[in-house]
Parts: C-alpha cells; structure tokens; sequence
C-alpha cells in the first residue's frame, strides 16, 4: 500500500515540477524580451535539428552501407564519433547546456528515487542528446534499410546505447564539476590535465614519424587498441548488432547485457554525486580554508596598472579572481589546446588523407586563435551574468558603466591574449612554430574582430542579460537571443575574414590580408568606442531590467 | 534655509498598471537618523531604489544633499552609500577583496582602501576567515559585509534597505553601535525595517508609506501626538488606555490600519 502512495505522491510531484516548470515558461512570454528568447529559441532548435538531421542522414547512409556490404563490425566507426560528441560538446559548448539547478527542490520532500529521475530527465532536455538521438535514429534506419529482420534488435542496442550516453554525460559532468568546485582538487585536475596533454604530444610526433610506414610497435599498438574500443559502449554496441547479425544471438546477448552493465556501472558512479547533492552538498572552497589555523591576514592592496585608472584597474582584478575561482570557464578557456590536439593527432603529413592543418601546418595558429575567441563569447556577450545581485553594487557605484565594461573588456582582452599565447606554444609544438607573415595576419585578424565581438558583446550584456552560475558546470547557458546575434556576428566576421584570405591567396601574398585586416581594425576600433561612450545611457535605460534578470 | 539631505517631489513609480510610489514627498534634514515605514509591498524598497540610482522614477523629482538626481547623478552616487535589498554582493570574492574593490570603485587609493578595509574587517568581526567566500558566508556576515562597504568611502548619507533582517543580537549590536556613531559625525541615515522596536530606538524621525502613498512623516514625537489627537477626536481613548505613552508599533498600526485582528478558519492546521 505504502509503495502505491509513494507511486502517487512521486507522479504529483513530478506532475507539479512539469507544470511550474510550464508555467514559468508562459509568464516568460508576457514580455518582448521574453519571446524573443523563444523565437531565438526556436531558430537554434531548427538549426540544431537541421546539424542532427544532416548527421542522421549522413551516419544513416554510412550504416547501410557497411550493413549491406556485410561489414556491421565497422558500425562502431560511426557509433565513436557520436559518443564522443555526446560527451564532448556539452563541455565545449556550455552556452548551449543547463542542467536543472535542483538544489531549490531539496526543501520538498522529495524522496531520492523522484530526485534522480528529475536530475536525469531534466539533465536530458540538451542540444547534445537530441543531435545524438537523431544519428542514432540514423544509424538505425540506415541498419533497418539494409537489413530489415536486424532493426528491432539494432534499435534496442541503440536505446540503449543512447541511455549509456545520456547517464555517462551527467555523470562527466558532476563529477567535473566536483573537482573544478575546490582549489586543491582543481590542481590535481590541472596536473591531470597536463600530464595528457603532454602524453598527447609524444604521441603527434611518433604518427607522424611512422604515420607513411606502420612500424610494428605502431601496429602492435593499433591491434592492442582494436580490443580496447570493442570494449567501450560504442565498440560493444556495433558488436551486439553485428554479433546478431552473424547470427550469434548468444554472444549477441552477451554484448547487450555488457552495455547494461556500463549503463548500471556509470549510474551507480553518478548517484555517488547525486546522493552527495540530495543530501545538500556545499561545493565550496571554504571547508578547508576556514579551518582554526587561518590567520588574520594583512589585507593587500588592490592591483596597479599604468595608465589605467582606479576603478577600471578594480574591474580588472576582480574579474580575474572571478575567472580563476570559475572551474567551468577555466575548462572552457583551455579547449583551443584540445581542439588543436584533435586536428594535431591523426595521420602523418607525407599521407594524402592527412587532415587539413597537417597539409597547412600554418594554419594551426590562425585556427586555434580564431577558436579561442569563439570560446570568450560566453563571457564576452553577458558580461554580468557571473555577477548576479552585485550588478546593483555597479548600478549604485559612482563610476560610468563605461568604465565597468572597458574594465571588464580588458580582463577578457587580457586572457585572450594569454590563450593565444598557449595556442602559439601548442601548435609551434604540434605542427611548426608559424611563420611571422602568419602571425602578424592572425593578429591583425584579431585586431579587427576583437572590437565587433567586444562592442556587440557590452551592448547584449545590458539588453539580454542572463544571469549564470560561475562556480556550477551546468549553470552557465546565457540567453538565446545572445546566442543567435554571436552566432550571426561570428558568420559575418568569419565571411570576411575567409574572403580577405582568399584575396590575399589569389594575389598570393599575405601581408595583403594583413592591410586589408588592419584596415578593418580601424573601423571596428572606432565602432568600439563609439559603442563605448553610449553605454552610461543605455544602462541607465535597461537598470530595471539588468536587475531584475540578474538579481533572482 | 537649511538644505535637506533628502527631498522628493511628485517621486511615483509605476509598473505597468500598478502604481508602486504616487506622489511621495519627503524631506529628510542633513544629520537625521529617519525610518521609513510601511506594510510588505507598500514601496519602501521601491522607493530606496529610486533614491539611490537603481530604478528610474516614472514622474517626479529628487534632490540629494541638493543635487539633482537626475542631471548630477555621479556626483549623489560619490556621497551616498547604499545597503540594498539584494546587498549587491560579489559572491565568488573574499570579504577584504570585496571591501577593497568597492573602495577603489568609490575613488579611494590602494592603500586608504586596504586600510579601511582592514579596520571594517575588525570592526565588524569578519577578519577571522580571510580566505572565506563571500557567497559562503552567513545571512548576517553578508548583511555586516554590505554594511561595511556601504560605509568605506565616508558617505554622507546612507540608504540601508531591511540592515537588521536576518542578523543576530550580537551583529544587530555591533550594526547599530556603527550607524549611531555616523550620526553624531554628521552623516545622515535613511533606513526602512520592519522591526519597529530597533527604529523607534534609533530613529529621530519617520515616515509611513501605505499602498505607494506617504500617509505620515515627521518626528516621532509628533507623529504620537497626532495619533493621541485623533483617537481623542474620535472619542475612542480606551483604544490606547494602558499605554502611558504610544509605542512605534502602536503608532504604526493605527496609522496603516493594521490593528484588526483575524479568525480565519484553516481548520486543516490542526
């Protein structure tokens, strides 16, 4: 009886999360702003669903063909890269991703089972499953055309497929977000990191030294890691459905039954986190430094730059200890390093199907600084999100809301500047440093786009403001109009900047390129000041709303 | 004439439909330590919010220390310091890197910053955990933070929104024993709270705003005495008999009508 009522009172509990949650959504359409976020919204959801059903197709046609070639083995060539996108591109791309900030619902009483179930469904609700689900559904179609009696089985093993990469996705993602919460387990994350990027970088020289001849300790690695990935979710699914396929329905059970055991084993490893959430969890950096050996420190004067005033100086710093406190925008700072690790790795440059920054080693520099200011676009385009109720401090403050935003500019100015140093490091190490004609182009390329990202970014940051969490992984989405207009600032800066390269390739000379960038600096530097000096009204026009966004 | 500290005009807010502030004149005098009072949603933070820069008025003037709001509105921000009702924190920033931001931000140089930061710390006894964020400090840590940087650059006026919400006996103490010690200096203090008892001890003057209009203002002693004269007038002395003098609360209550006593049913609340 007892277990009927907790049936009913979990299903009403769920019920009125759906409904509060369908409720805030209709209260958001009552303003302008509000169902511009739903048109911005549903662009995004038509492109994204345009990226999964250009995947489907593609990854459905690919299905077929090694399915009805009798070559289902080679299904996991296509199951690999859906996984790995799946569990990569919530972390690359956290302005699309948000996962339901259940900490409010822990006053109900909410029994364990009804908090997973929301955290999963809701957890579940991202752009990465539904482009992932749409490839799979791909796939499976693709393996349905060329075998029809082989679907039913396909689809089960890629439900469940789907189900293992949903739950391994939260599951990377509180645990990420446990290690980058704290100071001491975000430098072992830090060291951890390093110490793949280094094993990274012995690895690009070795392909490309024995990338054209297969060695045998090459070849003994490639057949080693042959079992490996026949071993992980994607490698087990092409099995259960090739194995099936074969005609070996037990071994087929066999492998089914392995990727429920990885689904079993990664949620038991995610309710270790989510036990640790239900029982009300404070992921901060406190606990150990407020320990009884804290001394009274002297307290240390601000920072002094030269030339730069006061108050400015103050933004500055303060935004630095934001971003150094910040694990989720660290991580998102050091992408264009794992970006160019990707593009580095593969085959060796002497072989024709090597990828294009093997063919154009230059290029490697201008791509990675191009990515890393497509990864600022978070912190650039709402540039009080991480500073919720302390925008009222600002909006009090004496000083002009220039002088806020040309603080905080310079901050992010400041850490592109150092990703791009990083970049040079990594791609002098991965390809070869680039030639100085390059480097001085990639700069006056930034040169020009920085000023368009920076003036459009100040100006969405007090007309859309979004309020995100710095410290929480999944708390950092900003507003879908912000979204949609970077996306088009980004089309058009990438447009022009691809047909001055063209330009100068046509005339084969890159210091053209570097005229024409530096040309177009000038107009976008004046833009930016122009946009500057406007900025004092435009907040005191948007105070209402840049409070009652930030301050919830 | 003297000029007032505070002074609105025809000061109305509205939202949509909803008239938040109509028409509220006030007049604080320099040096006055003055409680604004009204019952929840009555727009006290509605209009604290407009006195200090973080809401436009829909119609009206303000005057600050006789400075037009509008037209010389940096110049107020440099005198006035602010206690609002979010306390416009920086969460993810230790307590002395708040307070020293918030001081260079006021225009003072590292150093006096560092030092007045250092001297609020102690003061307010929030030295103890420098490493500690402010987002995880407690409700009356925060409320004590926020009250030290609404001081650090020497405000002649300040706007303090609910300061003893949320805060202990011990940190009420050590906020009240601060803000008495402003007023013998000079500085003027415009603070709205719902505990009458902490208002009625510290403060000189008040005013009432109910349903976004003022509806009293004056000294204290002046605000009893027109209770005492209307309850004479309406011939319903027994209503305060026992009081030998009327209490804030009693005032308050009679002045927002809020006196009646309730018998819902909620007969489920066992």
């Amino acid at each position: 009886m007892a277990g009927v009522n907790d049936r009913i009172v979990r299903r009403t509990q769920l019920g009125a999360i759906a409904r509060v949650r369908w409720q805030l959504f209709v209260h958001s359409l009552h303003t302008t702003k509000g169902a511009l976020e739903l048109f911005s919204r549903i662009v995004l959801s038509l492109v994204i669903t345009a990226g999964g059903v250009g995947g489907a197709v593609g990854l459905g046609s690919g299905a077929w063909f090694f399915v009805s070639r009798g070559e289902i083995y080679w299904l996991a060539v296509l199951l690999w890269p859906v996984f790995l996108f799946w569990q990569f591109f919530p972390v690359m791309a956290s302005a699309f991703t948000e996962t339901l900030d259940t900490s409010n619902l822990l006053r109900f009483p909410l029994d364990y089972r009804s908090y997973v179930v929301i955290r999963l469904v809701y957890g579940a609700l991202d752009p990465s499953t539904v482009i992932g689900s749409l490839w799979l559904t791909g796939i499976a179609v693709g393996i349905g055309l060329a075998k029809p009696h082989l679907f039913p089985w396909a689809a089960l093993v890629l439900l469940t497929f789907a189900a293992v990469n949903v739950l391994l996705m939260q599951m990377v993602f509180a645990w990420v977000e446990r290690w980058l919460a704290q100071r001491r387990t975000r430098e072992i994350f830090a060291v951890l990191f390093f110490l793949i990027m280094i094993s990274f970088q012995l690895i690009g020289p070795l392909m490309s030294r024995y990338g054209s001849t297969p060695s045998p300790m090459l070849r003994k690695f490639g057949a080693g890691a042959s079992p490996i990935q026949r071993v992980l979710p994607p490698g087990i699914a092409a099995s259960a459905i090739a194995q099936m396929g074969d005609g070996r329905v037990a071994a087929s059970f066999v492998s089914f039954g392995l990727l429920g055991v990885y689904g079993a084993v990664v949620l038991r490893v995610l309710s270790v986190r989510l036990g640790a959430q239900y029982r009300g969890e404070n992921l901060s950096e406190v606990l150990r430094d407020a320990s009884p050996r804290a001394q009274r420190q002297a307290v240390r004067p601000g920072w002094q730059l030269p030339g730069i005033s006061g108050p400015v100086t103050a933004v500055l710093e303060k935004e630095f200890r934001y971003l150094s406190r910040s694990g989720p925008m660290l991580l998102t700072l050091i992408t264009p390093i794992f970006m160019l690790l990707i593009f580095g790795l593969g085959q060796g440059r002497a072989r024709p199907d090597a990828g294009f920054l093997q063919r154009s080693p230059d290029l490697g520099f201008p791509a990675g600084a191009a990515y890393a200011l497509l990864l600022l676009t978070n912190l650039i385009y709402n540039n009080f999100g991480g500073d919720g109720g302390g925008i009222q401090f600002f909006l009090a403050s004496p000083v002009p809301f220039r002088k806020v935003l040309l603080g905080k500019n310079l901050a992010h100015v400041a850490v592109l500047a150092l990703e791009i140093l990083v970049v040079w490091i990594g791609a002098s190490i991965l390809f070869r440093p680039p030639n100085i004609s390059t480097v001085i182009a990639t700069f006056a390329g930034l040169l020009f786009a920085v000023p368009v990202n920076l003036a459009v970014g100040n100006v969405l940051s007090l007309y859309t403001p979004k309020r995100i969490e710095l410290g929480s992984f999944g708390r950092q989405r900003a507003s879908q109009l912000t979204v949609l207009i970077s996306f088009a600032v980004h089309l058009v800066i990438f447009g022009l900047g691809a047909a001055t390269l063209l330009l100068a390739h046509s005339y084969r000379s890159l210091w053209l390129a570097t005229a024409a960038f530096l040309t177009l600096a000038l107009l976008t530097l004046t833009g930016y000041v122009f946009v500057l000096q406007r900025l004092d009204r435009i907040a005191l026009a948007r105070r209402e709303v840049l409070t009652s966004e930030l301050c919830r | 004439m003297e000029i007032p500290a505070i002074a609105t005009e025809g000061l109305t807010r509205r939202f949509g439909d909803l008239v938040a502030v109509q028409d509220v004149n006030l007049r604080v005098a320099a040096g006055q330590f003055f409680g604004f009072l009204g019952p929840n949603g009555a727009g006290k933070s509605t209009t604290i919010k407009m006195l200090t820069g973080l809401l436009a008025p829909t119609a009206g003037r303000m005057q600050i220390l006789g400075l037009d709001f509008e037209t010389r509105m940096v110049e107020v921000k440099r005198q006035i310091g602010v206690v609002p009702e979010g306390m416009a924190l920086f969460g993810r920033l230790t307590g002395s890197e708040y307070l020293t931001f918030v001081g260079r931000m006021y225009g003072l140089d590292r150093e006096t910053a560092a030092k007045r930061t250092g001297e609020l710390l102690e003061f307010m006894q929030l030295a103890d955990q420098p490493k500690k964020l402010v987002t995880d400090y407690s409700h009356g840590m925060q409320k004590k933070l926020a009250m030290a940087a609404a001081v650090i650059h020497g405000p002649k006026i300040l706007f303090l929104d609910e300061p003893f919400e949320g805060v202990d006996a011990i940190a009420a103490g050590t906020l009240k024993a601060m803000l008495q010690r402003m007023i013998t200096r000079g500085a003027t203090i415009f603070l709205t709270s719902h505990v009458l008892e902490i208002v009625e001890r510290l403060c000189s003057h008040v005013a009432i705003i109910q349903r976004g209009k003022l509806v009293a203002q004056g000294s204290l002693e002046e605000l009893r005495a027109g209770v005492e004269s209307q309850v004479a007038s309406a011939g319903n002395s027994s209503e305060y008999a026992s009081a030998q003098k009327l209490t804030l609360e009693e005032i308050f209550l009679h002045t927002v009508g809020g006196a009646r006593t309730t018998e819902q049913e909620l007969s489920w609340l066992g």
